[in-house]
């Protein structure tokens, strides 16, 4: 489980410390400050972003808005971004509006809006509404990352590093190399969202990821695992032996 | 030979003459028309018909003429009917003296026509007129011998007159000597003296044919007698025609009695005598001449009198015409001064309505400026203070700083903090006031947990709830969700909020929390148990206009501007708004969002 890595566009330091200090205290990674829409175009292709905080307005114009259009050309390049802005300038607003998904933060923020205002962009931009603020769910499934809210931070877990998951009713156990925890999400939810190329169900509550498979002891139903983790493989499933490949 | 020629052709031209006037003298007289006319309709109801009988009761000749053979010519004319236009045709022709056309149409009438005797007698004076006196003899015999109750209409001493004449110029004297004594006897009877002076000078010429000049002489001396006694009208002007006529007749018979005893007593060689008779003949003849002569001028001056009178006419028509054009263009004048005046009225009203709505308008524009100077006054005032204390604190801080006083640097940053807040509030509420305004703000509605709006706003005053003590809670459920624009949502929660800390002391509570009471709306409860406020400020508060409030507790700083602002975000949300308040014991501010989309 790693930190989120939020790239800042904003042209004030003034602006850009307080929105690093509130980031940085609650857990989340800064990648880089932009000052211009140059440097941002730059940092945006150098550095590893997860979410991007856009200042609508850079030295007086409104570049900001340039930049989410840019990025939103490509949609598999895209990140979930989020406007910044001290104005509440209708024309401004209809043309941010336009760079879908679109969520804000009015200056001046405090942390809660921050924070609030970047599980948004990720709830919008994944198209997984609701998740963090209701009570049954906590994580939301991209193509390549679990973010899961913990506290008031967001987290996030490379799935291809999950080496499988134990459903325990409505929560999952997530077992990654060194270390496990546990996320609020339905099996069907999960099962629908995650590539089941590599994810396979082996019993009721476990799923596995193919790739961390190192031995199928079909005698005592029992799958062994990358960090001699063990998943249960009941009778139902047992096609899988057919669908992983074998050293042999 | 060559005297009695003459004297015979006098006596025929006479005769003829006075033969046809008397004639025409006795129809007129209407009794026989009205009887024709009469019987006319008695069987016919025919319009056109009707006409034409009228025609000939007025004796319109002409239009009869003109008038008549439209009739003829229908085809499903009864005989009788025909007859009767035949019979119109006829006399119209005989009065216009066109004499064969006149026997064409008498001939043409069948003998069972109710009034053939009439025709009879008709033709018979046409014949003689036309001096075929045999075939007038004929008429008039048949005539002779019809029974008296015929004679009403037709006089029997002219027919016996007509018949004697006629045998008189076919020399059947012998025939003609009874009816001719039979006619003077009849004349003399009737009192027909102009008649009578006819049958004489006929007597006496018939006579005078068979050379019994004595018995002649005495009839002619008769006849000379009696022209004598006939008063002639010696009136220099005689207008009408039919006095003129008679008149005419009179001087004529005077004249011919006159000569005819001329002749007499030339042919008995008494010239002396004749001469004193052709004296008077000449003498009538100069009264004929003079009469015709002044007829002439009388005709002529009422020609003239005519013209003039035409010409009046004329003049006054002119004049007629002239007033009317006159009238005309008076009309015309005052029709496009109406309009002129219905024009301007119209935009009279117009503009007096106009001015009405921008004399509202001013007044309107007139209150709202003196709010908004109000308001700038108070804001800047209340800013200017604001600033002006900070001003200060920042002196009695650096006095501090200088002395090393730590501890008071404490509490005087936090005054400061407190001022600035203040300030900033007051701020951040004028630009979103102005920007409500021009409608210029970004406003999207959408659904918004209320639990995390709430919880965000509340997190800006965290310093201040602990600085003043006051026990906050907010206990809206995480369920719950509204629609409205976040940014409008979150001045009206931070304003209501600024309130509740505003107006409450140390230990009070400050909840908030959601009610869904209604379908429709959501309730959000911002309670606090401050000071509250009096019936008469709710009711203040809640009034749509009133922008500034008075202030029930001055110590307190505040423009009122902020729930004002509040209540147009509500507004412009599709919320509702309510205050519940006891003083003393605290207040309730209730905002009710709606929780389904509004259309």
């Amino acid at each position: 489980m790693t930190n989120i890595n939020v790239l800042i566009i904003e042209d004030t330091p003034e602006e850009s410390d307080h929105l690093i200090q509130v980031l940085k205290t609650n857990g989340y990674t800064v990648a880089g400050v932009a000052r211009n829409f140059k440097e941002a175009l730059a940092l945006f292709y150098k550095v590893e972003v997860d979410i991007i905080v856009i200042d609508i307005f850079l030295n007086g114009i409104p570049e900001g808005i340039t930049f989410a259009e840019t990025i939103s050309v490509v949609p598999e390049a895209s990140k979930p971004f989020v406007f910044l802005t001290s104005s509440r300038d209708r024309k401004i607003f209809e043309r941010a509006k336009l760079t879908q998904p679109f969520s804000f933060l009015m200056k001046p923020f405090n942390e809660l809006e921050v924070l609030y205002a970047l599980e948004m962009a990720v709830e919008k931009f994944y198209k997984q509404r609701d998740t963090f603020l209701s009570d049954d769910k906590d994580t939301i499934i991209s193509k390549d990352h679990l973010f899961i809210k913990k506290g008031k931070s967001l987290k996030k877990v490379l799935i291809t590093a999950i080496i499988f998951i134990e459903v325990e009713e409505k929560y999952c156990n997530i077992f990654v190399e060194r270390e496990k925890f546990v996320i609020l999400i339905s099996l069907t939810k999960i099962l629908k969202l995650l590539n089941n190329a590599i994810f396979q169900r082996t019993h009721r509550n476990f799923i596995v990821n193919v790739n961390h498979i190192t031995e199928i002891i079909l005698a005592d139903n029992l799958i062994l695992l990358t960090n001699n983790y063990k998943a249960t493989l009941s009778d139902r499933y047992k096609d899988i032996v057919k669908k992983v490949r074998t050293l042999k | 030979m060559d005297t009695k020629f003459k004297f015979f052709l006098l006596i025929f031209i006479f005769s003829r003459t006075f033969l046809f006037s008397q004639q025409q003298f006795k129809f007129e007289k209407g009794l026989f028309f009205s009887e024709v006319k009469k019987k006319s309709l008695s069987f016919e109801s025919n319009s056109s018909f009707n006409k034409i009988s009228d025609f000939f009761f007025h004796k319109k000749w002409d239009s009869i003429i003109i008038y008549s053979p439209k009739e003829l010519n229908k085809s499903n004319q009864n005989n009788v009917v025909k007859d009767y236009i035949h019979f119109f045709r006829a006399f119209s022709f005989k009065q216009k003296k066109i004499l064969g056309e006149a026997k064409k149409e008498f001939n043409s009438i069948d003998p069972k026509f109710h009034f053939y005797y009439a025709v009879k007698m008709f033709l018979g004076e046409i014949a003689l007129e036309q001096s075929k006196f045999q075939e007038a003899i004929p008429y008039f015999k048949e005539l002779v011998q019809l029974p008296e109750e015929y004679y009403v209409h037709i006089k029997k001493s002219t027919i016996l007159y007509n018949l004697g004449l006629c045998y008189l110029h076919t020399n059947q004297f012998s025939k003609s000597e009874p009816h001719l004594i039979k006619s003077v006897k009849l004349y003399k009877e009737n009192r027909d003296t102009l008649e009578l002076i006819g049958s004489y000078g006929s007597l006496a010429s018939l006579y005078y044919e068979q050379y019994k000049d004595s018995l002649a002489i005495t009839y002619f001396e008769k006849a000379y007698f009696l022209s004598k006694k006939i008063k002639t009208i010696e009136e220099k002007k005689i207008l009408n025609p039919i006095l003129l006529n008679l008149n005419k007749k009179k001087f004529d018979l005077k004249k011919d009695a006159a000569k005819n005893m001329a002749v007499v007593e030339e042919n008995k060689k008494n010239y002396q005598r004749a001469l004193i008779f052709r004296k008077e003949m000449e003498q009538w003849i100069d009264s004929l001449n003079d009469q015709n002569r002044i007829y002439e001028v009388a005709k002529k001056e009422k020609e003239f009198a005519v013209a003039a009178k035409q010409k009046e006419v004329t003049l006054l028509e002119t004049e007629n015409k002239l007033k009317e054009a006159q009238r005309n263009s008076f009309i015309y004048v005052a029709g496009v001064l109406l309009i002129l005046l219905l024009t301007s009225i119209y935009f009279y009203r117009e503009k007096v309505i106009r001015n009405k709505i921008i004399a509202t308008q001013k007044e309107n524009l007139d209150t709202l400026n003196a709010t908004k100077d109000k308001l700038f006054s108070i804001v800047s005032h209340d800013l200017r203070s604001s600033v002006n204390a900070l001003k200060n604190s920042n002196t009695t801080l650096l006095d501090n700083l200088a002395l090393k006083n730590i501890d008071a640097l404490d509490s005087l940053l936090k005054k400061n903090s407190t001022i600035v807040n203040g300030a900033y509030g007051l701020l951040d509420n004028l630009l979103n006031w102005a920007l409500l305004q021009t409608n210029g703000g970004y406003f999207h509605i959408e659904s918004l947990h209320l639990f995390v709006i709430a919880k965000h706003v509340a997190y800006n005053y965290k310093p201040f709830i602990l600085q003043k003590e006051i026990i906050f809670e907010n206990l809206i459920s995480k369920k719950d969700i509204v629609f409205a624009d976040q940014e409008s949502l979150k001045i009206i929660l931070r304003n209501l909020l600024d309130n509740a800390i505003k107006f409450s002391n140390s230990n009070d509570h400050i909840k908030i929390y959601s009610q869904n009471i209604s379908e429709e709306y959501c309730d959000l409860i911002i309670e606090d148990t401050g000071l509250g406020m009096t019936e008469s400020t709710r009711l203040e508060l809640l009034k749509d206009t009133t922008l500034l409030h008075k202030k029930e507790h001055e110590n307190v700083i505040g423009t009122g501007l902020g729930l004002q602002l509040c209540k147009s975000m509500i507004k412009k949300n599709n919320g509702k708004f309510n205050i519940e308040s006891e003083l003393g014991k605290g207040t309730k501010m209730i905002v009710s969002l709606p929780k389904i989309f509004p259309r």
